[in-house]
């Protein structure tokens, strides 16, 4: 009863974070990944991105603050934040990445900027709502994690 | 490595105790990947897929690392996949450093899936790209890029001629195997998994004969060479018989076959250069000729040739090139090809064609030297120093050609970078190396760059001007599984040009200055590094592209080239000519050239060469030109892989031209690609063997009757001036009496193909 209800609410959480755009396909692909081996590979895949994500973004900002003209840099920088974002299927924050990348393009300080503030913003709220679905997950025994087919 | 540590060894990487006899339907099992990726969260996944398809994986976040341990573990991983974009080195120079040095399958990934930058991927010589975030079902086929590869290395050693022992080449061929046969203990071990794995493969492709896989493979030495030239001429031409040549020449492990195969070669070289010499050109006085060269030259478009013979193909280049670490598979491609040529033109008594040699030593100048330098660096001095000289006449003779060079022009670029001198084409497969391809028209190179990996699929061929550039980044053409990854030793910091760059063969791997370096010192190179601009343009249907990669391989040539010429000046001025398409852009072949010229230090990407494969398959006829004028290298098979050193390079030249010819017109790049670029890698002891797929191209280049006569018979002029007038002294030391360790046996006319046939 307890798992199932929890198993339950696992699989409506991430149908949300489906639904609502802010996971895409490629979570799924990390979560096939996971099995005996790598029990909880999803969550330590997550981890890492969000820390090493958490640097670049600081990088981003710090570059803007000082060298806003460097937009290649500036480019650069995100296009690695969309590399690993993409990776892990946060399909907001990578929209988010493209677009500011346009506006690197277009050398749009402003709209740089803007953007920039967005991707910070999803990447918050996608690393809450991640947080708390792994949360749920860990209640949720290994054998079951493993043994639940994507839903 | 013996059985039982590396039974432990495999059983610790991958967790699966292994027999020394693991079943043949287990690989890819076990395949030892190297995933290099700056960003961890990638690399982590990445990792764990790779682990789910029971790869042997290594992980790398740094380039530099990954090189490292490349360099440090020869032999221990079978594949690369590397992300594009990191922070300390450019994916794609990482690229052309393995393909260069390693002549490993090379995957890029990147999240950009931007034309560009894939096009850069072919044209480097990558075996693939993958567009991130990259999903299982992508990984789970990378094994056969390490076959193909594979197959391709046993074909060459298949079809080369047998000959010398060469313990190395088969057992780098055969530790390749055991790679892939992941971690297979013994020796025998691996051949029996290899001889399986063909036989595997048989099922698929025939003719993998494991008996043929150790097949030593003759590599006809300057020495040797000289030793035979000698051995012929006391017995008399027409009575030089294979078996008393042999006994003359008593050389150990020289078999009748090889000898007999190579002087078949021979006197088709001799033939075609007695041939012109009827005519009074090679009469001339050098000065007379130089100044025909010059007016060839100069009727290129305002080419300056000049401005080229200024150059001076410096032994400090050839020096420089020899400190290129690895495998400086451009140069010592064009090396070979050079010395091919340098062969067959000391064989011939021109001394026209050193008077004609300074002009294009100079031009030779270090960014050439690059291309040259690079099979020199591996090569012995002597080496080097013929190749200088070849390098030397054929920029003679590429000048000499002259006029008609237009056509030459177009020569497709194969993806390999091979110049094709008179006498022969150099192919310098680097992955990127630059598949010059003279032309009998003129020093028509096609720089074909290839990618080491991905196939030419690009990486061919990058591959003095300056210092060769280590990474070609050049775009490979995905077509192209050669990844020829031959990345110059040389750290060239390929700053690519993003611009496509692709179909440039040039573009790949070199730098602009590659480019430059293709067309060695000599204004051809620089024409010709138009050509697989223009050829590819006509592939691709669009000069900018070429004219991009044309700048962008100068560009890219970083590092390597000093004095990296304005990238994409020229060629984008190439590009937008429509002249690129085809023959007739000789004068954006100039623009080129005179801007590689200007770099010095031009890189030779092998990637380049890569491209150049890629663009040779989407050559068309015009490509056929190219590889007209080394008919004889089509049949080179009998032409000993080279195996170690300076035969080796002259041995791919013969292959690529081989292939280029093949590429011409014909979807066999890959083949080829993939074949320059084993046979432009100096140090890859693998010469890729050229076999079935020469032979093939050779009949197709017949059937095309690609070569229009009128063409072919001003190739066939020039490539006969051009050959006569190689100076003696241009040729090897040992040749300078006159004898040629190898002719480069310019195919002068169709019937030259048909010979060759």
């Amino acid at each position: 009863m307890e798992y199932s209800s929890l198993q339950r609410q696992v699989a409506y959480m991430k149908k949300g974070l489906f639904d609502q755009g802010y996971l895409d396909e490629q979570f799924d692909e990390l979560e096939e990944l996971q099995d005996e081996a790598s029990p909880n590979f999803v969550e330590e895949v997550v981890t890492l991105f969000f820390r090493d994500s958490s640097r670049l973004m600081a990088n981003i900002e710090q570059a803007l603050e000082r060298c806003p003209q460097d937009f290649r840099r500036l480019d650069s920088y995100m296009h690695q934040l969309k590399g690993s974002t993409s990776s892990i299927g946060a399909l907001r924050v990578k929209n988010e990445c493209t677009k500011f990348r346009e506006y690197c393009d277009q050398e749009h300080l402003d709209g740089c900027q803007r953007s920039f503030q967005k991707v910070k913003r999803e990447h918050a709220v996608l690393k809450q709502k991640l947080e708390s679905y792994f949360q749920l997950l860990r209640q949720i025994g290994p054998t079951e994690r493993a043994t639940r087919s994507g839903s | 490595m013996d059985p039982s540590s590396r039974a432990a060894a495999s059983t610790a990487s991958s967790g699966r105790p292994r027999d020394a006899l693991r079943p043949l339907s287990d690989f890819p099992v076990g395949l030892r990947v190297l995933v290099v990726d700056d960003d961890p969260t990638c690399l982590k996944i990445l990792d764990k897929m790779l682990r789910k398809c029971l790869y042997d994986v290594t992980t790398c976040s740094r380039a530099v690392v990954a090189l490292a341990m490349l360099r440090e573990k020869k032999g221990e991983f079978d594949l690369v996949l590397s992300d594009v974009y990191m922070p300390d080195m450019d994916g794609f120079k990482l690229l052309e450093h393995i393909g260069l040095e390693m002549d490993l399958p090379v995957i890029m990934m990147s999240a950009d899936d931007g034309k560009d930058v894939v096009m850069k991927g072919v044209t480097h010589g990558a075996c693939d790209y993958l567009i991130k975030p990259v999903r299982m079902e992508a990984l789970k086929n990378i094994w056969q890029h390490v076959v193909r590869k594979r197959r391709n290395e046993l074909k060459e050693l298949e079809h080369s001629g047998s000959a010398e022992e060469n313990d190395r080449q088969r057992r780098l061929l055969e530790e390749g195997d055991n790679a892939s046969s992941v971690n297979e203990g013994s020796w025998k071990n691996a051949k029996r998994r290899r001889g399986g794995k063909e036989e595997e493969e048989e099922e698929v492709e025939e003719r993998e004969d494991p008996s043929t896989l150790k097949k030593p493979r003759v590599v006809w030495s300057v020495d040797l060479h000289q030793q035979f030239v000698a051995a012929v001429k006391q017995l008399g031409i027409e009575k030089a018989v294979p078996k008393k040549i042999l006994e003359l020449m008593n050389v150990p492990g020289l078999t009748r076959e090889n000898v007999a195969s190579h002087l078949q070669k021979y006197r088709l070289y001799l033939r075609r250069v007695n041939g012109p010499q009827h005519q009074g050109r090679l009469d001339t006085p050098y000065t007379g000729s130089s100044e025909a060269t010059f007016h060839s030259v100069g009727s290129f478009d305002g080419f300056d040739l000049q401005s080229l013979a200024a150059g001076q193909l410096s032994p400090q280049n050839l020096m420089a090139l020899h400190s290129v670490p690895g495998r400086v598979t451009n140069t010592s491609i064009g090396m070979s090809s050079v010395d091919q040529i340098g062969f067959f033109n000391s064989s011939v008594e021109i001394s026209n064609a050193s008077n004609m040699r300074p002009p294009l030593m100079q031009q030779i100048d270090k960014k050439q030297m690059n291309f040259i330098s690079g099979p020199p660096t591996s090569m012995e001095s002597r080496q080097l120093g013929q190749s200088q000289q070849l390098v030397q006449s054929y920029g003679s003779m590429g000048l000499q050609t002259s006029e008609g060079a237009s056509g030459l022009f177009n020569l497709p670029s194969s993806q390999r970078a091979s110049t094709t001198f008179p006498g022969g084409s150099i192919n310098a497969n680097l992955s990127n190396s630059l598949v010059m391809q003279m032309t009998h028209q003129g020093p028509q190179f096609s720089l074909s760059q290839q990618q080491n990996q991905i196939h030419i699929s690009m990486p061919q061929l990058p591959q003095t001007r300056g210092p060769i550039q280590n990474g070609i980044a050049g775009e490979h053409d995905s077509r192209l599984s050669t990844t020829i990854a031959q990345i110059l030793p040389n750290d060239i910091s390929s700053d690519v040009l993003g611009s496509s760059g692709s179909n440039m063969n040039v573009d790949t791997s070199l730098p602009g200055g590659y480019m430059n370096a293709s067309s060695y010192g000599s204004v051809s190179h620089a024409l010709y590094a138009d050509f697989p601009n223009s050829c590819m343009n006509e592939s691709t249907g669009s000069c900018y592209p070429l004219a991009r990669s044309a700048g962008a391989t100068s560009l890219t040539s970083t590092g390597m080239l000093q004095d990296v010429m304005p990238p994409v000046g020229n060629v984008e001025a190439l590009g937008s000519s429509a002249g690129l398409k085809g023959a007739k852009d000789s004068v954006p072949n100039y623009d080129l050239f005179s801007e590689l010229h200007q770099s010095k230090s031009q890189d030779w990407k092998l990637q380049n060469i890569n491209v150049s494969y890629h663009s040779a398959q989407q050559l068309g006829s015009k490509q056929s030109n190219i590889a007209f004028g080394c008919p004889s290298l089509a049949h080179q098979d009998s032409i000993a892989t080279i195996k170690d050193g300076s035969c080796r390079n002259t041995c791919t030249v013969r292959k690529e031209i081989f292939s280029v010819r093949t590429e011409i017109g014909h979807e066999k790049g890959e083949c080829i690609a993939q074949r320059n670029s084993t046979i432009l890698l100096e140090n890859s002891v693998r010469v890729k063997a050229e076999g079935m797929s020469d032979h093939s191209c050779q009949d197709l280049l017949f059937d095309d009757n690609i070569i229009p006569d009128e063409l072919m018979d001003a190739v066939g002029k020039k490539h006969q001036e051009g050959v006569v007038q190689v100076d003696p002294e241009l040729s090897f030391d040992g040749y300078s009496s006159g004898n040629s360790v190898a002719r480069w046996l310019p195919p002068n006319d169709a019937t030259s193909y048909g010979l060759l046939q």
